[in-house]
C-alpha cells in the first residue's frame, strides 16, 4: 500500500510540478566574526560568556560558574559520571552539568554548534540542568552561511545550540529552562 | 502632456470637493486635466468580492475612456493600484497596456512625474498622515516597516515642506485602517475595530487634520471620527495642498 | 460558519481583543527589530525563495533523492499520500515497537492530519511536549497560530488549566512558576517516552536528514530518550543542500519571533545506535497545489507564523476564528485546497493590505494569492448569493455612464431625505454599525464640472 502511496506521490509530482527554475547561489554576506559580536549576541538570547586563557584552566572556570554542581559529566576531564551512548535515562536524568566541547560559534546569532561525537550521549546536552560549552575563539564565524561550509556533513545528529532552554508561550513572557539546559555557559578559550 | 482626471465613483458621489481640490491643485501646479465625462470605476469592489469576470465590462469602459490620454490621474491610490495590478486579465492590447502605464495617484504624479517635492504655503496644525495600504506597499509610494527604519515617503515629504505643519508619530506607522473594500461590510466587526484602533492612535498622538492621499482609507476613518464625535478633521491631501497654494 | 462571525465572537470582549492585538503586534515589531539588523535581509528572502522555487520545480527528484540518502542512513522512509494513511502508518510503526506511550514535539502536519484523537481511539497516549501545545492539549483546544498554539490564553487561563491538571495552587498565575510545574510534569513524560514524534522544519536531499527548530529543547529531549523516532513531513518540507540551511536559519527566527536562531537546530540523520528512526513523508493534498500554478508558491511557506503576527484582521480575529489548522494570511490560501466550501469566506477575512507578502521570509505572494482565490470561490458560487447578484447588478451600473449618473443622484438624494435611524440601521446597514455614513452633498463632481466654464482647450488636446 505504501508502496502505491509512494508512487502516486512522485507521479503527481512530476506532472503538477512547474517548469524547472534555477537553483539560486548564495554568496558569502561577510559579516562580522568576532568575539564581541559573539559575546554580545549571545548574551542577549539568555546566555553567558566567559573566556579563560586555556583550556588548562577549565576545571577552576567551572568551579568559579557551578561550585554547587555534584553530578558532572564531560569528554574534556573525568566527571563526577561517566558517560556513554548506554548510559540509562534514569542516570542522565541527575546530571546537574554537562560540559562538552563545541566546534563552532556563529557571531550573528550566538549559537555553536554540537557534533553527536562530542554530546557522550544523545539526550546529554538537553537532559542536562545546566550546560558549558567549550570553544576555541577562532573558530568563531560570521554567520550560519559560513558554519555550513565549515560542515562536511552533520553525522547521524547534531545541532547549533544558541543560548538555554526556553519558551514565551504563557502570554510571551519570557522564561529561562523550559525542557533542556537551564542555562548555558559558552567557555572560550 | 494630455492628462485626464479620474474621479473614482465614491468620491465623485460622496467627496466632490476632493475631485474639485485635485483638479485646481493640478492647475496650479501647471497642468490642465480634463475630466471625460463618460468614466465610471475602475471595477475593484467586483473584483475584490470574487466578481472579477462580472467586472470586465468595466474594466473595458475604463480603458476605452483613458486610452487617449498621456496621464490618468486620480486621488485614490487603490484605484490605481488596481489598474495597474488587475487589468491583467483583459488582453493586452496597446491600449490596456497605455491605460495600465499611465494611471497614476495624484501624489504619485506630483512627485514621480512633475517631479515636485517641496511647495510653498503654510499649514500650522498637526497632521496625521494615514498611509493607504495600496499607495504604499502596492503603488511603493513610502517605505514599508516591513523592510526598514527609515519612514520616508511622496507624500510625508510634501507635507512636511509646508510650513508650521507638525507630522504626528504614530505608534504604528502604516497599520492598514481596515477599509478594504467591501470587507468594510463583509468583515463589519473587524473593519470597524481596525478603523476604532487606528483612529485611536491618532488621537493618542495629537492628530488634529487626518490626511492621506486615498480617500476611501478616510472615508472610513471619517465615518469613525464622526461617529465618536471627536475633534479630528479629515481632509485627502489634495484639500489640503490645494488650499496652501495660491493660483500660479 | 464564516469568518466573519466567528470574529464577531472573539470581539466581543474588547480588552482581550486589544490584549491580543498588541502581544502580536510586539512580536512583529521584535520581528522588525531583527531584519533591520541585518543588511542582506531582503537578499536573503529572495534566495530562500528562489531556492524553493527550485525545489518545488523538480520536487519528484529530489524527494527521492532524500528518500536515497535517508535510506542510506539506516531510517525507515514511509510515504501516505493523505492524513488517514499517515495516522495509520504511525500506529502501526507504534504497534511494532510495542509502544503505548508518544511524546510529540510540535509538528502542524500532526495537526492537520489530527493524528492524536487518532492515537488516543486506539489506546496510546500522546502528550504534546511544547509548553503552548501541552496547554492547549489539557483543555482540549485547538492551536490558535502556529508558533504561539496558545496565544489566545492569558496566564490566569493557563493558571487555571495547571491547577486541574497539574495540581498548581488555585491562582497561580506567574509563567515562571507556571513553567516550572509544567517542566517537572513533562520531565517525567520524556523519561518515560517510548516512542517520540517530531515534525519537521527541513529536509536534506542531500543527506537525508531533518531539521527540527525549537526553542525548548523539546524535540531533542524527547527523540534522544525514546527509542524510536518518528518524524512527519509534508512533501513540501525538502530544500536540496546542506548549505541551503545557511539561508533558511537566518530567516526563519528572525521571522518568527524577533529571535537571531532558535536555541535548537537540531539535525537527525542516523538513529543511535540499537534504535530505530522513521520518516513519513506526507503529501495530504500538496501535489493537488502543485498544480495550481495561482497557488502553488503557498508550498514554499516555512510555518514561521510572520503573516498571523502582521495581519491586522488575525491580530483582531484570533486564530479560532479561522477554523483550519494553520490560520491567518497563510492558512487563508491553503485552506480552500482543503476544502473549497468550509473555508470559503477565508480569502475574504483580509484587507489585501499586503503586510504579509511583505514579512513572508519565502516571499509568498499572499495577498495576491487571497484575491486569485476570491475570484475562483466567485466564478464556483462560493460566495454568498446576495453579494453575488449584487455585484452583477454594480457591474451593469459601473459599465454604463448614464445608469451609473443616474444611480448615483438617487443614492444621495435618498440618504439627504431619509431619517438618519433609517439610513443607519444595523440591521440594513453593515458600515453603520461602528461609523456615519458621508453626508450626501448635493451635486455630484460630474455635475459640478458640467456646470464649470469650458477651460482653454477643454478636448483631450489641453497641452
Amino acid at each position: 500500500m505504501s508502496l502505491t502511496s509512494r508512487e502516486r506521490i512522485l507521479a503527481a509530482a512530476k506532472a503538477n510540478k512547474p517548469e524547472e527554475l534555477p537553483l539560486p547561489t548564495v554568496p558569502d554576506f561577510g559579516g562580522e566574526a568576532t568575539v564581541e559580536r559573539f559575546t554580545t549576541v549571545l548574551t542577549g538570547i539568555g546566555g553567558t560568556v566567559v573566556r579563560m586563557g586555556g583550556l588548562q584552566e577549565l576545571g577552576e572556570t567551572l568551579q568559579q560558574l557551578f561550585p554547587e554542581a555534584r553530578n558532572v559529566a564531560s569528554p574534556l576531564f573525568r566527571g563526577t559520571v561517566p558517560v556513554n551512548r548506554e548510559t540509562p535515562t534514569g542516570i542522565l536524568a541527575e546530571i546537574d552539568l554537562a560540559v562538552l566541547p563545541g566546534e563552532i560559534g556563529v557571531a550573528e546569532n550566538g549559537c555553536v554548534w554540537l557534533p553527536e561525537a562530542n554530546m557522550l550521549h544523545r539526550a546529554l546536552p538537553t537532559i542536562t540542568q545546566h550546560l558549558a560549552l567549550v570553544l576555541d575563539q577562532r573558530q568563531i564565524v560570521a554567520t550560519m552561511h559560513q558554519a555550513y561550509a565549515q560542515l562536511p556533513h552533520t553525522g547521524g545528529y547534531g545541532k547549533f545550540v544558541a543560548g538555554p532552554s526556553k519558551t514565551a508561550d504563557i502570554e510571551q513572557s519570557l522564561v529561562i529552562g523550559a525542557h533542556g539546559a537551564r542555562s548555558l555557559v559558552v567557555v572560550l578559550y | 502632456m494630455k492628462v485626464a482626471l479620474f474621479v473614482p465613483c465614491y468620491i465623485d458621489q460622496f467627496y466632490p470637493q476632493v475631485g474639485i481640490a485635485t483638479l485646481q491643485l493640478l492647475e496650479k501646479l501647471g497642468v490642465q486635466a480634463h475630466f471625460p465625462a463618460q468614466q465610471t470605476c475602475c471595477g475593484q469592489p467586483l473584483a475584490n468580492s470574487g466578481c472579477e469576470s462580472d467586472a470586465l465590462p468595466i474594466y473595458k469602459h475604463f480603458v476605452e475612456t483613458f486610452s487617449d490620454y498621456d496621464y490618468v490621474v486620480a486621488p485614490s491610490g487603490s484605484c490605481v493600484y488596481h489598474v495597474r495590478k488587475h487589468f491583467d486579465k483583459l488582453d493586452q492590447t496597446a491600449d490596456v497596456q497605455h491605460v495600465r502605464g499611465a494611471a497614476y495617484d495624484l501624489i504619485d504624479f506630483i512627485s514621480t512625474v512633475l517631479k515636485v517635492d517641496a511647495l510653498p504655503g503654510a499649514f500650522p496644525h498637526k497632521v496625521g498622515l494615514h498611509l493607504s495600504c495600496h499607495g504604499q506597499r502596492g503603488l511603493h509610494q513610502a517605505n514599508e516597516s516591513e523592510m526598514t527604519p527609515v519612514r520616508d515617503g511622496q507624500l510625508s515629504r510634501l507635507l512636511r515642506s509646508l510650513d508650521g505643519i507638525e507630522l504626528t508619530q504614530l505608534n504604528r506607522n502604516d497599520e492598514c485602517c481596515g477599509f478594504g473594500g467591501t470587507f468594510c461590510v463583509s468583515e463589519a466587526g473587524i473593519s470597524a475595530r481596525m478603523g476604532q484602533d487606528r483612529v485611536a492612535d491618532h488621537v493618542r498622538n495629537g492628530t488634529q487634520v487626518l490626511t492621506g492621499s486615498d480617500m476611501s482609507c478616510l472615508m472610513h476613518l471619517e465615518g469613525i471620527v464622526r461617529r465618536a464625535k471627536l475633534p479630528i478633521k479629515v481632509m485627502h491631501a489634495a484639500e489640503i495642498l490645494n488650499g496652501v497654494l495660491v493660483n500660479a | 460558519m464564516s469568518h466573519a462571525i466567528r470574529a464577531d465572537k472573539f470581539l466581543l470582549d474588547a480588552d482581550r481583543t486589544t490584549w491580543h492585538d498588541e502581544t502580536l503586534w510586539f512580536v512583529r515589531e521584535k520581528r522588525d527589530r531583527a531584519v533591520y539588523a541585518v543588511p542582506e535581509f531582503q537578499e536573503l528572502r529572495e534566495l530562500a525563495s528562489g531556492i524553493k522555487n527550485h525545489t518545488l520545480s523538480r520536487l519528484d527528484l529530489y524527494l527521492q533523492e532524500f528518500e536515497a540518502a535517508a535510506k542510506a542512513n539506516g531510517v525507515h522512509v514511509h510515504w501516505a499520500a493523505d492524513a488517514a494513511e499517515h495516522n495509520a502508518i504511525i500506529l502501526d510503526i507504534t504497534r511494532k515497537a510495542g509502544a503505548t506511550r508518544i511524546v510529540k514535539s510540535k509538528s502542524m502536519l500532526t495537526e492537520e492530519c489530527h493524528l492524536n484523537p487518532f492515537l488516543i481511539q486506539h489506546g496510546i497516549e500522546v502528550v504534546d511536549t511544547d509548553l503552548g501545545e501541552r496547554i492547549i492539549q489539557f483543555r482540549d483546544e485547538p492551536p490558535s497560530h502556529i508558533v504561539l498554539p496558545a496565544i489566545h490564553l492569558k496566564k490566569e487561563d493557563v493558571g487555571d488549566t495547571f491547577h486541574t491538571h497539574l495540581g498548581t495552587d488555585k491562582g497561580e498565575n506567574d509563567p515562571q512558576r507556571l513553567t516550572e510545574a509544567a517542566r517537572q510534569h513533562l520531565r517525567a513524560k520524556f523519561l518515560a517516552g517510548e516512542v517520540a514524534i517530531s515534525g519537521v522544519n527541513f529536509a536534506i536531499a542531500e543527506t537525508g536528514a531533518v531539521v527540527v527548530c525549537t526553542n525548548e529543547g523539546n524535540a531533542d529531549l524527547g527523540v534522544n530518550l525514546a527509542r524510536v523516532h518518528i518524524a512527519a513531513m509534508g512533501i513540501e518540507k525538502i530544500i536540496p543542500r546542506l548549505s541551503d540551511l545557511g539561508v533558511f536559519t537566518r530567516l526563519l527566527a528572525r521571522s518568527a519571533t524577533g529571535q537571531p536562531v532558535t536555541t535548537y537546530t537540531s539535525h537527525f540523520a542516523k538513529p543511535a545506535p540499537g534504535k530505530e528512526m522513521h520518516i513519513v513523508i506526507v503529501d495530504n493534498g500538496r501535489t493537488q497545489q502543485l498544480g495550481r500554478p495561482d497557488f502553488r508558491a503557498s508550498l514554499k511557506c516555512i510555518r514561521c507564523g510572520a503573516c498571523m503576527n502582521t495581519c491586522p484582521v488575525y491580530r483582531r480575529s484570533g486564530g479560532h476564528s479561522y477554523d483550519f489548522t494553520v490560520p491567518g494570511p497563510i492558512g487563508a490560501i491553503l485552506s480552500p485546497n482543503i476544502d473549497m466550501k468550509k473555508h470559503s469566506s477565508l480569502p475574504f477575512a483580509s484587507t489585501l493590505c499586503g503586510s504579509c507578502t511583505d514579512v513572508c521570509p519565502v516571499k509568498i505572494d499572499i495577498h495576491t494569492q487571497l484575491y486569485k482565490w476570491r475570484q475562483v470561490l466567485g466564478e464556483a458560487n462560493e460566495i454568498p448569493a446576495s453579494k453575488k447578484w449584487g455585484m452583477k447588478f454594480m457591474g451593469r451600473v459601473l459599465a454604463s455612464t448614464r445608469v451609473y449618473g443616474l444611480g448615483g443622484q438617487f443614492a444621495r438624494k435618498a440618504l439627504r431625505l431619509l431619517p438618519h435611524g433609517l439610513t443607519h440601521a444595523p440591521s440594513m446597514n453593515a458600515w453603520a454599525v461602528a461609523r456615519e455614513l458621508p453626508e450626501a452633498p448635493k451635486q455630484s463632481f460630474r455635475e459640478w464640472y458640467a456646470k464649470q466654464p469650458a477651460p482653454a482647450a477643454p478636448s483631450k488636446t489641453s497641452a
